[in-house]
């Protein structure tokens, strides 16, 4: 990577409007580049490190020696991760329905919330992993528990930025819109909502990580197949590779769910800005 | 905000056009201290958000909505977002978002104690000059007693603590108005018995809290 001279900048500004544009393009590439090299250059040092010192691929298989193993099981891992994937995505819709329902009813009734809130800030204060059997013991070794245990450990997050989103609204707003004659429910549609999806968002970022989580853990305990079975099922057979392997295909789903969730974020509030429809 | 509705009465009755108030009301507009426009919508949509919100047709009232904005210098900013526009227009667009259903009264809590004086005063001439379009009974509160008398046919000054009516006084300048009146020695002279009576009105209160704000009340009053 070569940086502009420091020079470069104060000659620019002076050569107007469209050696601005480009400085500031410049500007961007380098920004969407550098995380990318700085990526590049760890598995590079990794490379040279295993290749140096001779290290058992049982301990660290280098980069070069992953991706060939990832080459050759790639229908095995592509199958497992469409199931894991598929969980997460399913587990994090429907911990989204629960977490935001219950967000709302926090927000909205004072004894609902005196009843629940202290309890479910109590109950989150179990390490949930620790209840994973239980799940088992319920509900079976199928998609079943997997799900369920999936949904438990994402919808609190959700719930509580709903919660807060929804409460954090300046109060002015609540009285400017009764002052128009809205019905709670307008109010709500119109004007808590759009003024809590960013917090609500923000649970569900949150979320996309737990949810595989959830199902990562369910499926080292319960699953027959799946990267998590996967992740077991090498490591038992001491192939590192497909371990590795695994993981980085868990990577790619996880950073694939957070951008469509970032896209769905930016997708509804264009609409919520959309002339003359507002919901 | 009793008389919006919006908190129950302490004490008599509020009447509009021979209905109680007891609740908030469609024939009301009113603007607030603050602007209050949503921030995701633009000031067109912001404008026509009370038709929204009441299920008028919006067709009906988008040429209202634009007249409305042009008529207070807002013709070129339909499109643009609130965090988009200075105070004083925000304002402006609050004004105009409280005359969009025609409201038999307009309701005005300190609409442009949150600006700086010099746009204060232009405020306070747009007012006028849009009021003689519409023509709206009004009630406006401010703290500023050269507002209140330029403005107002009728000015209350209120108490504090309780909050009665302590003093009422007819304006008597004929509209429209120039914004020369409150050179004249007539408009000086009203300013200051006003100033007297707030003091009075102070002075008669009882509770601590009464020397923290000079507390001016005007209403105006405006049969069309």
């Amino acid at each position: 990577m070569t940086f502009a001279a420091p020079a470069q900048p104060s000659a620019l500004a002076a050569k107007g409007p469209a050696a601005r544009v480009r400085g500031r393009l410049r500007g961007r590439i380098i920004i969407g580049v550098l995380p990318i090299a700085t990526a590049a250059g760890v598995l590079i040092v990794w490379e040279a490190i295993v290749r140096g010192l001779k290290i058992s691929p049982v301990i660290l298989p280098s980069p070069s020696q992953v991706y060939q193993k990832v080459i050759t099981v790639l229908p095995l891992l592509v199958d497992n991760s469409v199931q894991t994937g598929g969980e997460a995505v399913l587990g994090l819709v429907l911990a989204a329905a629960v977490g935001i329902a219950l967000g709302s009813a926090l927000a909205y009734s004072k004894y609902f919330r005196a009843a629940v809130y202290p309890n479910l800030v109590f109950f989150q204060l179990i390490p949930k992993v620790a209840l994973a059997p239980l799940f088992v013991i319920w509900l079976g070794i199928g998609i079943e528990s997997r799900l369920t245990f999936t949904i438990f450990i994402t919808f609190f997050p959700i719930a509580i930025s709903t919660a807060v989103g929804l409460a954090s609204i300046d109060p002015i707003y609540v009285r400017f819109s009764r002052g128009l004659t809205a019905t709670d429910w307008q109010t709500f549609k119109h004007i808590r909502v759009p003024f809590a999806l960013p917090a609500i968002f923000a649970g569900l970022k949150i979320g996309v990580t737990m949810a595989f989580i959830g199902v990562i853990v369910a499926e080292f305990i319960t699953s027959q197949s799946g990267l998590g079975y996967l992740i077991l099922f090498a490591m038992a057979r001491t192939e590192t590779a497909v371990v590795l392997g695994s993981i980085a295909f868990l990577c790619v789903i996880g950073i694939g769910v957070y951008g469509a969730v970032a896209l769905l974020e930016v997708m509804i509030r264009r609409v919520w800005g959309a002339p003359y429809d507002a919901g | 905000m009793m008389v919006a509705g919006l908190e129950p009465a302490t004490g008599g009755s509020i009447v509009i056009d021979g209905s109680p108030v007891s609740r908030p009301r469609c024939d009301v507009g009113i603007v607030y201290q603050e602007p209050v426009l949503l921030p995701w919508k633009t000031v067109l949509q912001n404008v026509l958000f009370p038709i929204q919100i009441q299920k008028l047709s919006k067709a009906n009232h988008l040429d209202k909505a634009r007249t409305l904005l042009g008529s207070v210098g807002l013709g070129r900013f339909l499109d643009k977002k609130p965090h988009e526009l200075s105070g004083g227009m925000r304002q402006r667009v609050a004004i105009c978002r409280a005359l969009i259903n025609d409201p038999a009264v307009l309701l005005m809590d300190e609409p442009f104690s949150a600006l700086d004086t010099i746009t204060r005063e232009q405020m306070t001439v747009l007012l006028m000059t849009l009021w003689e379009q519409v023509r709206k009974s009004a009630l406006f509160v401010t703290h500023s007693i050269r507002e209140a008398v330029y403005l107002s046919d009728r000015v209350l000054v209120m108490g504090k603590h309780p909050s009665t009516v302590f003093w009422t006084e007819r304006i008597p300048f004929p509209r429209p108005r120039p914004l020369s009146i409150e050179e004249t020695a007539e408009f000086n002279a009203i300013c200051s018995t006003l100033r007297l009576k707030i003091d009075e009105a102070l002075g008669a209160s009882v509770t601590p809290h009464a020397e923290e704000h000079r507390s001016a009340c005007a209403a105006m009053r405006l049969e069309a």
